[in-house]
């Protein structure tokens, strides 16, 4: 057991009660997801890998309907389960955090604009990056320039579905863009149609965490293209996803009152 | 050179801009006939998909059209499509495609004339754009 | 492969003027799935709808479409004529090439052809992928449930009663008879207030099928129209009462108006109801000066309460008459009384000497105590001068206001409020004592502050309202209501936040958790489809599958050339 994990065990199950510690861990040279029991040897530990550890919680969860489970989370990976604990896909009080903050290499990876997460448990606070710079590119171009843009690179697609299947706030089992209902071209790369529809659909939940980003086999930008929609999304809505309480706009009046209120001003 | 003639796609709502769209009708007010209407029963059944589909089809312009805010016929059905259409236009400009191509407008049963008005400007809109430029783009 | 059979409508020379019929006609043989094609001079005509139903069992056709005039006004004819030729009535669709097209492009015959070409293309388009539905229906509990027990709520209870219907009313106080308890005499006519109460309580009880809830309160609500039930605390006991309708009359309160005009610090200052209690004692002497608007027609409660005026001139005449030589003044900032009986007292008030005097928003009167009485000093706006006036009574008139419970009750029965907390109906003119929530009715002070006479009018409407699905004994709904694909859904709750009328639940279904659709509360909004980002759920008539296919339909007509 490396010091990290001594670490991260006396957190999880010392401190705050976790029967379930969920981290990378290494073993033979290799370093994977692993949920580690209670009183059971928390192994070489590593946390220096960007890794999306909400996705294999989502999948494991169902079948662990008892205890607490920690797990290491960035700030992206918590505003992931803040959006799932939102749609009641998963019970708050079964959760622990453990608050990872990025490396500078990894905040700038991401251009990310908030890494750092409500409470650090490991690794130091870095500043966080305001701009992307590809979308301040995209953003001084004409219009025309814009859509040759994303034209060529929408093109490098060959719908892997990498980008849905690695998001940890895609829920859905089968996605409707296996379908032809609204992508009707068959075949590979997809149509426009493909990449703005997955616009929309995380127009209201997209937390900024890359994945989709770092599994395109094409190696489109994706994560820049949530970033636009992202920035609209606040700048029309004050609205930033990942937020514990507060629910998308999108499915609010437009005073923003919850519909189920039962107090509709009309 | 043959004039530009544009395909536009209109949803509009069974209980306000429909029934605007068959009041323009009986009050035999003249409109250009670019426009194709598809009834849905609210404007907020109407899928962001849909435009997006629309248009990387070739469609030169969609318009929703629904109640005014406050009159819609489930309360407050069209307080999301006030803001679900114009997140999608965003998220079209984003990718380089003129958001103008989608029209967001209220048309109530009463406003025959209104119904005239915003298919006249949008298809001039719409010819001033020229064609969709993703018609015929094969990725 | 569906067979449709398409039809073309003349409609005289409304269409045919504009439209080349034989040419959509050719056009529409074509597309996929037509295995008959025919015209109408009239479709809707005795023959035409003959013609559509021979047609149908001669071809043995399964999807029938129409292209004539507006689904608004005839979709329920031709759909009837589709039921008896055999065929489900939701397997026809409509396509409007009269006023969408022909009517609106008369003078381009050949743009208006081409577009109702395209147009029924897309009608076909979406014809091929319907299927048959089957119309929800519910069972009608026989019972009605009035909430409040003031006028309003004792006249919609006693005429259901009357009706023979098993009627609830719930009362949270314990009496009956609301505010108007406290008032002897009803403006303008002079009507007596208690023979009036006396006798709609006497014919609630005297009806074997009225029940009467003292000291009741509300606890819960669930169901829909037909199946409500609802569970209210009576004195210590918890009830359940299962009903088909409820009507709301929870009525409103008199404004307090704490720290205004000296209410509260001067006891010579009252309220208008302490007026009412006194005048019944025939306690009042002395001169008298009522303020009108107290606490409304300003900034945060911006509306007019439509009754006080008339209650001020009805009181400053009936002192008068018990104290003949008192001076009754009312100042006010306009006089509301509108109608021939009301006009009546204000102008028999002028002429008996109440005397009037007009102030502003921005310069109110200021009252204060003298003696046991008080003086109002008040900018008159007519003299252009301020002017004192010596009161053994000041009585301030204070709007009705929204009870603080109406809150509990909007969200017990999920109906929507305004944002002074007054109940909002369905459409104020075409649907003015319901709510959208079907079963939901409304009617008296709840709605906005009213007469005796107009909670009279509106207990007898909201009780006419709530008997028809009793007497109907079923509800039926339009199968245009919204359902999940359980297979595809994620339980993402989308659909639950964004229904209107809380139709959603996530549930166990299959072994997973999955969207369910209450039909007999859906309307068939289809909000839920728009925020489904898995395509699960979908509106019977209107799938996702269906208005794909008529966009693919326009784009193949329009832009591939149909020439």
């Amino acid at each position: 057991m490396n010091e990290l994990g001594k670490k991260l065990a006396r957190i999880a199950f010392d401190e705050r009660g976790a029967d379930y510690l969920l981290a990378m861990r290494e073993e033979h040279g290799n370093v994977a997801p692993s949920m580690i029991r209670k009183g059971e040897d928390a192994g070489d530990v590593r946390v220096d890998l960007p890794y999306q550890l909400v996705n294999i919680l989502s999948n494991i969860y169902p079948w662990v309907p008892k205890g607490r489970i920690a797990v290491v989370c960035r700030r992206c990976d918590e505003k992931a389960l803040n959006e799932i604990i939102k749609r009641n896909l998963m019970d708050r009080d079964r959760l622990i955090l453990i608050g990872l903050a990025c490396t500078r290499e990894q905040v700038a990876l991401c251009r990310c604009s908030d890494p750092v997460p409500s409470k650090v448990d490991i690794g130091e606070a870095n500043a966080p990056v305001r701009e992307d710079p590809l979308m301040v590119k995209l953003d001084s171009m004409s219009q025309q320039d814009r859509l040759k843009f994303w034209t060529s690179e929408f093109r490098k697609c060959n719908k892997c579905f990498g980008c849905t299947l690695n998001c940890p706030v895609c829920f859905c089992d089968d996605c409707v863009l296996e379908e032809h209902t609204f992508t009707p071209e068959l075949g590979i790369p997809p149509s426009f149609a493909f990449h703005l529809v997955r616009s929309m659909h995380m127009s209201d939940k997209c937390i900024e965490c890359g994945e989709c980003e770092r599994s395109c086999a094409g190696g489109i930008p994706l994560l820049t293209l949530r970033k636009m929609a992202n920035r609209d999304m606040k700048r029309m809505f004050g609205y930033e996803a990942g937020d514990k309480e507060k629910v998308s706009p999108l499915l609010t009046t437009l005073e923003g009152k919850l519909l189920e209120d039962g107090e509709h001003v009309c | 050179m043959t004039e530009f003639n544009p395909t536009i796609l209109a949803f509009c709502c069974n209980w306000c801009s429909y029934a605007g769209a068959d009041l323009a009708g009986v009050s035999r007010l003249q409109m250009p006939p670019n426009v194709h209407v598809v009834r849905v029963m609210c404007s907020a059944s109407v899928k962001p998909e849909y435009i997006f589909k629309s248009l990387v089809q070739g469609i030169d312009g969609v318009l929703v059209l629904g109640c005014h805010i406050g009159d819609c016929h489930y309360l407050t059905g069209n307080h999301r499509t006030a803001k679900r259409v114009p997140i999608a236009q965003k998220l079209l400009d984003d990718v380089g495609v003129d958001s103008r191509r989608v029209k967001l407008d209220w048309v109530s049963a009463a406003e025959g004339e209104k119904f005239q008005q915003v298919i006249t400007e949008f298809v001039d809109e719409i010819k001033g754009l020229g064609p969709n430029p993703m018609r015929g783009v094969r990725l | 492969m569906a067979r449709i059979g398409v039809f073309i409508c003349h409609c005289g020379h409304n269409i045919a003027s504009a439209v080349d019929v034989e040419a959509v006609l050719a056009y529409a043989k074509t597309l996929p799935g037509v295995v008959f094609a025919g015209h109408n001079i009239y479709s809707c005509s005795q023959e035409g709808l003959s013609s559509i139903k021979s047609s149908i069992k001669e071809h043995q056709l399964d999807r029938v479409v129409v292209a004539a005039c507006t689904p608004r006004t005839h979709e329920p004819l031709f759909r009837k004529a589709c039921e008896q030729a055999g065929i489900n009535k939701y397997l026809f669709e409509f396509v409007n090439i009269r006023e969408h097209v022909s009517w609106i492009h008369a003078k381009e015959p050949v743009a208006a052809t081409e577009k109702a070409k395209k147009l029924v293309a897309m009608g076909v388009a979406k014809a091929a992928l319907l299927q048959p539905q089957t119309e929800g229906e519910a069972a009608v509990t026989p019972v009605a449930v009035v909430l409040g027990g003031g006028l309003a709520g004792l006249t919609a209870a006693s005429s259901l009663a009357g009706q023979g219907i098993e009627t609830h009313l719930i009362e949270k106080s314990e009496r009956l008879g609301g505010l108007l308890r406290d008032v002897s005499v009803i403006g303008p006519e002079g009507e007596l207030a208690k023979p009036l109460l006396d006798d709609m309580i006497s014919r609630l009880t005297r009806s074997k099928h009225g029940h009467i809830h003292l000291k009741s309160t509300v606890k819960g609500i669930s169901g829909f129209v037909g199946n409500f039930e609802l569970t209210f605390v009576e004195g210590c006991d918890e009830k359940k009462i299962k009903a088909g309708a409820i009507i709301v009359a929870t009525g409103a309160n008199e404004f307090t108006p704490v720290g205004d005009y000296g209410f509260g610090s001067v006891p010579a200052v009252v309220t208008q109801l302490e007026l009412e209690r006194r005048l019944a004692k025939g306690d009042v002497a002395g001169d008298v000066v009522f303020i009108q608007c107290v606490g409304c027609r300003q900034p945060g409660r911006e509306y007019c309460s439509r009754i006080c005026c008339n209650v001020s001139l009805k009181n400053a005449l009936r002192l008068l008459t018990l104290s003949p030589g008192s001076a009754v003044t009312i100042i006010h900032r306009d006089i509301m009384s509108s109608g021939t009986a009301a006009e009546r007292v204000y102008k028999e008030a002028s002429e008996t000497g109440v005397r009037f005097v007009r102030y502003g928003l921005e310069r109110p009167p200021k009252v204060s105590a003298e003696g046991d009485g008080a003086v109002v000093e008040v900018f008159d706006e007519t003299l252009d001068e301020t002017i004192e006036l010596d009161a053994g009574l000041v009585v301030l008139a204070t709007p009705l206001v929204s009870p603080p419970d109406s809150e509990e009750t909007g969200k017990l029965l999920k109906v929507p409020r305004d944002k002074h907390g007054f109940f909002l109906e369905a459409h104020v003119k075409l649907r003015p004592n319901e709510f959208a929530t079907d079963g939901v009715f409304v009617c008296g002070s709840a709605r906005w502050p009213v007469s005796a006479r107009e909670c009279i009018y509106q207990g007898l409407a909201a009780a006419a309202k709530a008997s028809i699905p009793i007497r109907e004994g079923k509800v039926v709904s339009e199968a245009i209501t919204a359902y999940a694909d359980v297979d595809k859904c994620a339980a993402c709750g989308n659909c639950v936040l964004t229904c209107p009328y809380d139709a959603i639940e996530i549930i166990q279904v299959k072994g997973k958790l999955a969207a369910k659709v209450n039909e007999a509360v859906c309307k068939g909004c289809g909000s839920c489809v728009a925020a489904c980002p898995n395509d699960a759920m979908q509106q019977k008539g209107f799938t996702t599958q269906q208005l794909g296919a008529m966009i693919d339909a326009l784009v193949k007509g329009a832009l591939e050339g149909a020439q």
